[in-house]
């Protein structure tokens, strides 16, 4: 372009006239529009990190809460059914002061199968000794229940109690309380470990030589002193030692045999859950909140996404078209 | 052109609305002399647009760009409202003047232009000649002229291009004669 045009393009084009001066001035002395801008990138900026936060807040508020809940139905079953056995058991145990070699369900059982020592000894002892052994299906738990039995029969034993269920065709359990000789309970144990696979054994010695000692001592003084006694003492003395021999007989024979309780079970026993710490409950549930409203927003997201590339193409294409309606009416005029 | 200090609002560190008005108003007014070429319709578009800037003050923003830009870019809708509402006026009255397109004798550009000058702007287009007002006559940069335009800066430089290339080869020889 030529400075010579530029220039009088410049020079050359008129101010505005002061009419209209006046007017605009009328114009800009009215107070502008007291409205206020809308500040959206503001708000932007604020109300995202603000959603975000308050997200999370509730997330963490849900957990709380949550965690004041009990446990679980779940796993409050499972530790009622774990006390629920162990009650059951306790209460087959009698009055047990001793405990030996409890041996809870091992990863390798099987090698421990026949392991428990129970130490031979001449004092008076009461032994008990506890299996779960598993057994492959319904079948093989009815021809090893028979097998126990005649186990301990062959051992001079007896059987107190036998309880034998299958509740489901493939599922079944039977529970054998038995009596054998104490000089055989370690074959009893032995033999009853290679019934299946043992999945928990413990046996509990209670030493019974004291209170046998001391009920003869008793019986001693009590006939040392009939000696000199008669009459109505004589005979009340002569009662209190029939009764100490009565339980004496009944110590001896609690000694002489050994509790042996088996049970056979087709199923592994449920593992017990571990009931999480409220804590942990927390941090869970509000994980699981924060997931489900990532779950909820990308799900928006998905869904709202071809409509939201439709609405932006279209606005796209509307100012395209009207720059260019534009730009050809201005060619035009 | 006159050029006045604006008055910067302290309490919101910005201009006021009267101080821009009055050192922007010959800005705006030339504009639209040159993409209406009419003096009468110019005067009532500058103060169409005035009106429009005053309701909007609240949007402008200076950070985002400066009075001058703001206001051309009111003063080109304005002037794009009145082309589209002419258009329609001439489709309604007649198909032969929807298909002539604008009048030639309502482009009356003021006598204030040289005879050369006036016959070789009433010969280019609308669009030509905004680009040359912004660019020649307010002197704005690429990127503000692009602003206004709404277009990439070059394109608003091929524009301009064109443009001066078709104003002077209706100037040069009527300047040379």
């Amino acid at each position: 372009m030529s400075p010579d045009l530029a220039t009088a393009l410049r020079n050359e084009t008129p101010v505005a006239p002061d009419a209209l001066r006046e007017r605009i001035a009328l114009v800009a002395a009215a107070p502008p529009s007291g409205r206020r801008p809308f500040p959206v990138r503001r708000l932007l900026a604020l109300g995202i990190p603000a959603a975000l936060a308050a997200s999370a807040v509730g997330a963490a508020v849900i957990g709380l809460a949550s965690s004041n809940k009990p446990a679980p139905e779940s796993a409050a079953n499972a530790e009622l059914s774990v006390e629920s056995r162990d009650q059951a058991r306790g209460r087959l145990r009698a009055p047990l002061r001793r405990s030996l070699a409890p041996i809870p369900a091992p990863a390798g059982a099987a090698e421990s199968q026949g392991r428990a020592v129970i130490p031979g000894t001449n004092r008076a002892q009461d032994v008990q000794a506890y299996l779960t052994v598993l057994v492959d299906g319904t079948e093989d738990l009815s021809a090893t229940t028979q097998r126990a039995l005649r186990t301990t029969r062959r051992l001079g034993g007896y059987v107190v109690n036998v309880q034998y269920g299958t509740p489901e065709p493939t599922e079944g359990t039977a529970e054998l309380r038995v009596r054998v000789p104490v000089s055989r309970v370690q074959a009893a144990v032995v033999q009853f470990s290679e019934l299946g696979r043992i999945l928990a054994q413990q046996v509990q010695i209670s030493d019974l030589q004291q209170p046998l000692d001391e009920l003869t001592r008793r019986i001693r003084r009590l006939e040392r002193r009939a000696q000199n006694a008669k009459g109505a003492e004589l005979a009340r003395i002569k009662r209190e030692i029939a009764a100490l021999r009565r339980e004496r007989v009944e110590v001896n024979r609690r000694a002489a045999f050994a509790t042996v309780g088996l049970d056979l079970t087709t199923h592994e026993p449920e593992k017990k859950v571990v009931v999480p710490g409220r804590l942990e409950r927390a941090i869970d549930d509000a994980t699981g909140v924060l997931t489900a409203e990532l779950a909820i927003g990308a799900y928006a997201l998905i869904v709202a996404a071809p409509i939201l590339l439709l609405l932006a193409g279209g606005y796209a294409a509307a100012r395209a078209y009207r720059r260019f309606a534009d730009q050809r009416l201005l060619e035009r005029a | 052109m006159a050029y006045t200090e604006c008055v910067i609002d302290v309490t919101t560190a910005r201009p006021s609305f009267a101080s821009v008005a009055e050192a922007h108003l010959d800005d705006v007014y030339r504009y639209l002399l040159y993409v209406t070429a009419n003096p009468s319709t110019a005067e009532e578009l500058t103060s169409a647009t005035f009106e429009r800037a005053l309701d909007r003050w609240h949007r402008f923003d200076p950070k985002r760009g400066t009075a001058q830009t703001w206001l051309c870019q009111l003063a080109r809708s304005a002037a794009l409202d009145h082309f589209r509402a002419e258009s329609r006026r001439r489709r309604r009255e007649s198909a032969f003047a929807a298909q002539a397109g604008p009048d030639a004798a309502e482009l009356e550009l003021p006598d204030d232009y040289g005879p050369v000058l006036r016959q070789a702007l009433r010969t280019l287009s609308a669009a030509d000649r905004e680009v040359v007002v912004l660019r020649v006559v307010l002197e704005q940069d690429t990127q503000r002229a692009a602003r206004v335009l709404g277009i990439s800066p070059s394109a608003c430089t091929t524009r301009l291009n064109r443009a001066l290339e078709r104003l002077e080869q209706k100037v040069r020889p009527r300047l040379v004669a």
